[in-house]
């Protein structure tokens, strides 16, 4: 399928799905459904309220950082991991038992502990991203082929430079995958934390749920798919040019 | 008639005394433990020696420790016991003038021809520019000019496999080990690189350990031929090729060339029906 036809396909059906959107809107009325003649209103709306804008940039900020966290403790564990049967043993089972938990269940237990303050948003992200992150890098790991680091060990490549040389480009592709899978989650994840305590984006969702109108609730809803996709995107092209060798391996996006 | 021509052309290689040989192994022997079994032996008391610029091929059944006897003189697997020599100088791992070509190629697919071929460079700790310099060379020498900035996904098998040469000889080994570098191409392929090899051979003269499944390859690429038995190896013919360089396809059907391979086919069809059927490898 040649790109063109592919980029009109996918306007086609998002042209298909507003249509159907307005149609069933004007129907069940702003109350249940508003369509999205009345949430592009609301849209142009949040982007001339200057408080609302700043509120959306703080809530991002700890999801950055959660994300952060996540990345710096998760890509380190999952190469241990996957590189040493000993910490796979050890850390395995705990890491398959967090990634299927809902952070929600967590969620008390984080409020007692550390309160519902900007640090808790980071937790519940760190707690829901770091997962993914960590078992991506040790797929990553697990699959540096052996063969590679024969071809290091009989150029008489130090441990060191093996490392740097053979390890870290053949992780390289699922480090970046996993950054992507865990900036995904992170997003997920903040909004949920602030939901629970109420500021930033979740503060925003609860004030417009709290009006009979959800044409404000479905604009945010597309901010923050917004914010979901561009980040997820922008990683992407990150990694391509990044690792330019991936282009022509993996199948088109 | 056929008898003379075989005691003529077959005849032993004589054993080298004068100086120490590029390489001697002295009863190497290797054993893989298998959980609670008693074990395998893939060769025992293996003594070997090659002269300076010999080329020498290794052919046996699969899986009669061919390649394992090649990355234990690379260094990549440990004899049991035994010892290996260079000049007459005992080795222990890799390194120290030896360099392997694989079978599969073994590119890193982020590097860049140019890159995949200063690699063994970089591991020495050479300065940038002076690796880039030699790998240009060798990379002209392989016949790949204009694909240095490729990634090995763009090359085909063929053009793989000369990276995998080039980034051997970049390191200007003493002793070339090429594990069956060949196997994974098509004939037409594998032809034009046996050509190409002896082209780069004669330019850049090296000792040879060549290991393969084919008979043909073996004759017509090296200088002497040693014939593994099946496990546990051991050298059951040590053929002397006596052909002169250079050489070309003719040779592949000339009466001399055809005896040969009959007696080495023989060699391996009989250690075949003895062994009964082995694991590949």
């Amino acid at each position: 399928m040649s790109s063109t036809t592919r980029l009109a396909l996918r306007l086609t059906g998002l042209a298909l799905f507003l249509l159907v959107w307005e149609l069933v809107g004007r129907h069940l009325g702003d109350a249940l459904m508003a369509p999205p003649s009345a949430v592009a209103r609301e849209l142009v709306a949040l982007a001339e309220d200057d408080q609302a804008r700043a509120t959306i940039w703080q809530s991002i900020a700890p999801a950055l950082v959660g994300f952060a966290i996540a990345c710096a403790v998760g890509m380190p564990l999952g190469a241990v991991m996957g590189r040493s049967p000993i910490w796979n043993a050890l850390l395995h089972p705990w890491v398959s038992t967090f990634v299927v938990t809902s952070v929600a269940a967590i969620v008390p237990i984080l409020i007692l502990l550390i309160g519902t303050g900007w640090w808790f948003v980071v937790a519940v992200v760190v707690l829901s991203s770091v997962w993914y992150v960590t078992l991506t890098t040790y797929q990553g790991a697990v699959r540096i082929e052996r063969r590679w680091l024969d071809v290091g060990r009989s150029f008489g490549a130090s441990r060191i430079r093996a490392f740097r040389t053979i390890m870290l480009p053949a992780l390289f592709p699922y480090l970046l995958a996993g950054a992507r899978i865990g900036l995904t989650h992170a997003i997920r994840s903040m909004v949920l934390a602030q939901l629970f305590i109420v500021s930033g984006i979740g503060g925003l969702l609860n004030e417009a749920g709290m009006d009979v109108s959800t044409a404000r609730l479905l604009a945010l809803l597309v901010v923050i798919m917004g914010i979901g996709l561009a980040a997820s995107h922008g990683l992407g092209r990150v990694a391509d040019w990044l690792a330019p060798w991936q282009r022509g391996l993996e199948p088109q996006r | 008639m056929s008898d003379v021509i075989a005691q003529r052309t077959l005849a032993r290689s004589a054993p080298i005394v004068a100086m120490p040989p590029k390489l001697r192994t002295i009863n190497l022997t290797r054993h893989f433990v298998r959980g609670g079994d008693a074990g395998l032996t893939v060769f025992q008391d293996l003594s070997v020696d090659v002269a300076n610029l010999e080329f020498v091929a290794i052919i046996g059944p699969s899986g009669c420790g061919k390649s394992t006897f090649l990355r234990i003189l690379n260094g990549l697997d440990q004899a049991d016991s035994g010892t290996i020599e260079i000049d007459g100088r005992r080795v222990s791992g890799p390194g120290a003038g030896r360099a392997m070509v694989f079978q599969g190629f073994d590119l890193f697919p982020w590097r860049t021809t140019l890159e995949n071929v200063a690699f063994g460079l970089e591991m020495q700790g050479r300065s940038k520019r002076e690796r880039l310099d030699i790998a240009r060379h060798y990379i002209e020498l392989v016949g790949l000019t204009g694909f240095a900035q490729s990634y090995p996904h763009q090359l085909s098998g063929g053009m793989q496999q000369r990276v995998g040469i080039a980034r051997a000889l970049a390191v200007r080994p003493d002793i070339l080990l090429m594990d069956e570098p060949f196997g994974a191409l098509d004939l037409q392929t594998r032809d034009l690189l046996q050509d190409e090899l002896l082209r780069i051979w004669q330019s850049d003269p090296k000792t040879v350990l060549f290991v393969t499944h084919s008979i043909e390859e073996a004759i017509y690429l090296a200088d002497r031929i040693i014939v593994f038995s099946p496990r546990p190896a051991r050298i059951q013919r040590d053929i002397r090729v006596p052909f002169l360089r250079p050489r070309s396809e003719e040779l592949k059907t000339s009466a001399e060339f055809l005896a040969i391979r009959r007696e080495i086919w023989c060699l391996l069809k009989h250690g075949v029906d003895v062994g009964g059927p082995q694991a590949a490898g």
